[in-house]
């Protein structure tokens, strides 16, 4: 049935992009291998897979922004080989893509808004009238004739839906349209787009590399190396063991409801994965069962509470930028212990940047200093002949490095900081490829082009080129954004593996679940102050997230549930603290049910 | 620090001179920038200075508006009063020590010089910059030159790249400023040092800002064609540019002050 009218089909499609390998010659890359792909009508389907997997390009194919080199795609009965229907299916399909700034057009709010619908050639008063309410649907109203970039990401993100309102399409496509947004204004777009899509009846298709937003859709495709591999509701997918294979992995609450089937020897159907209730019922069930046995203890890899020693301290630090009148920070003081990963969370625009960007002295403190307890002896922010040196000891890593890249070879773009500290040929070999081996790049990749690698890749690469300098502190800033599930598993790994080395880490991260799980201390920053800091155990207690309004780790709201319950059911257990790694709370819930004599107690 | 390049930049606002027809505007632009080198004598200057201040009060332009706007050309302007002063040595010697003569005339002139610099650059931002947006500018242009299609010159493309252009200096003015930072912060110096390591410097923040910009020109047009964008042509206009009567007569009304400016200037000499 190619020709349903119901349905977008993709139909055996294929897909190659040109790029010139290593001899300048051109060959292809295979993006797309096949494909086969059905999506009906007014559905809500999530697309996954690792980065490189092809799952961009088949939106593009699908809006016919890349034409297959083979294969058939059919929209809602129309066929996208033929010349006449082209402008029709492509205007009747829309995109918003990751990037905010990459997709802006216009100057002012309401003439981006404007250029879909002009381009169709609609006319006027019918043109100012879809400009108008589609503005309204957003809620970008009342700024329409307001700068473009004057908005945050999340409204910039929300400008581009309301330029897609404006072609009344029938498909929405998300590319990653949420992975740059911190996670309440990642809520807020995804409700709204859901919102639009019951009102207006649109097809949507979001393309992730989030497991719980995935879980939002009727349908999940999971698509690995240009093929359409899984296919089928959210509670099917993630009731299979080989996501990992593909780069993904089960959200938080199912890992962990995994883990405790399998601690108990129970097993989840996919029926139990339908909504929290009937999770929470079967993990119940599984929990009351007689003779269960007690997990043993994970071994705890603290690495013995981390020293007392203070190694920066932040003083009294307040800053305001050239021509504005609020403060981006306000009177902070921070002090950072030798050996841990402080966190440091906070909405967009809280002033997080600025104040890890005084750590390093790349902003000289206007009010207030930064103090480093280095080896020989102090240094301060606000005195510039220590700058120098605080760069050295003081790693500096900010968001999407990648793109700061420039030397020829990696070898060289690693190395290009200890040309600057002017240190011998010899010893400058040895250590970017200490660095380099650190963050898991091999002696093929440092002889290539930092262009030539995957987006993961380079980001190693620009890590490289900071850790080579040795620093004691490292600072970094949302270093997993962007990256799939299992890049951003192996990122956590890498910054283990340096607090494991003596080094102590800063790390800015808008993921509460794994700044919960790999942060020894998290600072909260609201407005330019600090509003609370504290192990995650004391942050994330008895609802106190609430009253900080940061996001509560999702294994905690989903464990808090279940602790609830049985606290009921066993009156009197009690749990041994609380844990931000699945695996180890699943432990942690078995091990207090089983003191209690599971339901032999009863 | 260059986030705040105000030169180029639009000034929202609601104005006489933000509501007038860019078409009006940009001519006018052009009258003025023929009348400002025309005009030589130091009475006209003063009367042309009193029309720009008429435009900037049309255009409700704060003093701290004009001020940011004018800052960046201050040093030029100081410059060429310092060469054009140490370089005429006609008229009447005021002070004279070793090589340094000052006359009364190349003060005069020196003067003109610079206050005509000036007038230009404020004239350009009421005119155009400030007061038009960048899509409206380039609506403009496509409407002036709109002929010129007849032999096959692509205005509507070239009007668009430069508003697109204009739109993404301040995307690319943050870019520069994240890579310069993260360079620091793996030891690059941009202060000090020869000349010659100043500008390899810079060379290494130019690579990246070239590579992303690219990047972003190839995200930017997949994000253009995704919203049917195909060419000027069948393309409507949420704004149409309509020329009403109001903007013709300040459009005359403008052209006529110039002229008097102009031809008062002609019959002093």
């Amino acid at each position: 049935m190619p020709d349903d009218p119901k349905r977008i089909v993709v139909k055996d499609v294929s897909f190659s992009y040109d790029v010139t390998d290593e001899n300048d010659s051109l060959a292809s890359r295979l993006a797309l291998d096949g494909i086969n792909v059905s999506i009906a009508k007014g559905s809500y389907t999530a697309i996954l897979g690792s980065n490189g997997s092809g799952k961009s390009t088949l939106a593009k194919i699908i809006d016919i922004l890349e034409v297959p080199d083979s294969g058939k795609v059919v929209v809602f009965g129309k066929d996208a080989g033929d010349d006449d229907l082209f402008w029709d299916i492509r205007s009747h399909c829309c995109v918003v893509f990751q990037n905010p700034d990459n997709q802006i057009v216009g100057t002012m709010i309401e003439e981006d808004v404007a250029f879909g619908p002009e381009n169709l050639g609609v006319p006027n008063p019918e043109l100012r009238e879809r400009v108008d309410q589609a503005l309204k649907d957003v809620g970008l109203y009342e700024l329409r004739n307001r700068e473009t970039t004057a908005l945050s990401g999340g409204q910039k993100q929300k400008l581009a839906i309301a330029g897609a309102l404006a072609m009344k399409p029938d498909i929405l496509i998300l590319d990653e349209a949420t992975a740059m947004l911190d996670p309440s204004s990642r809520d807020d777009f995804l409700e709204l787009v859901e919102k639009m899509r019951t009102e207006k009846g649109l097809t949507l298709i979001t393309i992730t590399h989030d497991m719980t937003e995935a879980l939002r859709c009727d349908k999940i495709i999971v698509i690995d190396k240009g093929k359409a591999v899984l296919e089928g509701a959210p509670e099917e997918i993630f009731m299979l063991d080989n996501l990992w294979d593909y780069g993904l992995k089960r959200p938080v609450k199912f890992n962990f409801a995994f883990e405790i089937a399998k601690l108990t020897g129970s097993e989840l159907t996919k029926e139990d994965l339908l909504s929290d209730e009937t999770l929470l019922d079967a993990l119940e069930k599984m929990l009351s069962k007689p003779g269960l046995k007690a997990p043993e203890t994970a071994d705890e890899d603290n690495g013995g509470d981390s020293e007392k020693e203070i190694i920066m301290s932040v003083k009294d630090l307040s800053y305001t930028y050239d021509g504005s009148d609020v403060k981006a920070i306000d009177n902070i003081s921070l002090d950072i212990r030798k050996g841990e990963v402080l966190g440091l969370v906070g909405e967009s625009g809280c002033g997080k940047t600025t104040l890890i960007s005084h750590m390093n002295a790349i902003f000289r403190p206007k009010e207030g200093d930064v103090i480093i307890h280095a080896k020989d002896g102090d240094l301060s922010c606000s005195n510039k002949k220590d700058t120098m040196k605080i760069r050295q000891n003081v790693g500096l890593v900010f968001q999407y490095p990648e793109y700061q890249l420039f030397e020829e070879t990696v070898f060289k773009d690693i190395g290009y900081g200890l040309k600057k500290m002017k240190v011998s040929k010899e010893e400058a070999d040895v250590r970017v490829k200490e660095a380099a081996y650190l963050v898991g790049l091999t002696d093929k990749e440092l002889g290539s082009s930092p262009f030539e690698l995957s987006g993961g890749q380079k980001r190693r690469v620009a890590m490289a080129g900071v850790l080579v300098m040795k620093p004691g502190i490292l600072v970094l800033d949302e270093p997993a954004s962007g990256l799939d599930p299992k890049g951003r598993q192996e990122m956590f790994k890498i910054i283990r593996n340096l607090r494991n080395n003596g080094t102590t880490v800063v790390l800015v991260s808008h993921n509460m679940d794994e700044a919960a799980k790999n942060c020894d201390r998290i600072c909260v920053i609201d407005a330019g102050k600090i509003k609370a800091v504290g192990t995650p155990e004391e942050l994330f207690e008895n609802n106190r997230a609430e009253e900080l309004g940061i996001q509560i780790p999702r294994i905690t709201r989903f464990s808090g549930l279940l602790r609830a319950r049985l606290a009921k059911t066993h009156p009197g257990i009690v749990f041994d603290g609380v844990n931000f790694d699945p695996e180890k709370e699943a432990g942690a819930i078995v091990r207090a049910v089983c003191k209690m004599g599971g339901a032999d107690a009863k | 620090m260059l986030n705040n390049i105000s030169l180029g930049r639009y000034y929202p606002a609601h104005s006489f001179l933000h509501e007038t027809d860019p078409r009006v505007k940009t001519i006018l632009y052009f009258i003025y920038l023929v009348a400002i080198f025309m005009v030589k004598e130091p009475v006209t200057i003063g009367v042309l200075t009193g029309v720009i201040i008429l435009q900037l009060a049309l255009g409700k332009i704060t003093p701290g508006i004009l001020w940011k706007t004018i800052k960046p050309i201050i040093p030029l302007a100081l410059f060429i009063f310092i060469i054009n002063i140490l370089t005429i040595k006609d008229g009447d010697v005021l002070f004279s020590w070793k090589f340094i003569t000052l006359t009364g005339y190349g003060v005069e002139r020196a003067s003109i010089m610079a206050v005509r610099l000036i007038l230009l650059i404020i004239s350009t931002s009421i005119l155009l910059t400030l007061t038009t947006t960048p899509l409206k500018m380039s609506d403009a242009l496509e409407g002036i030159f709109k002929p010129l299609t007849v032999i096959k010159i692509p205005v509507h493309e070239m009007a668009m790249m430069m508003s697109i252009a204009l739109r993404f200096i301040p995307t690319l003015a943050s870019e520069t400023d994240k890579i310069m930072k993260a360079q620091q912060s793996r030891g690059a110096d941009y202060d000090t040092g020869s000349f010659i390591n100043r500008v390899k410097g810079y060379i290494t923040v130019l690579i990246p800002l070239f590579v992303s910009s690219f990047r972003r020109a190839d995200e930017l047009a997949v994000a253009m064609d995704a919203r049917c964008y195909h060419g000027g042509k069948g393309r409507t206009k949420l704004n149409p540019l309509k020329l009403t009567l109001r903007d013709v007569l300040a459009g005359i009304m403008f052209t006529l002050l110039a002229v008097l400016v102009v031809v008062i200037d002609l019959s002093l000499r």
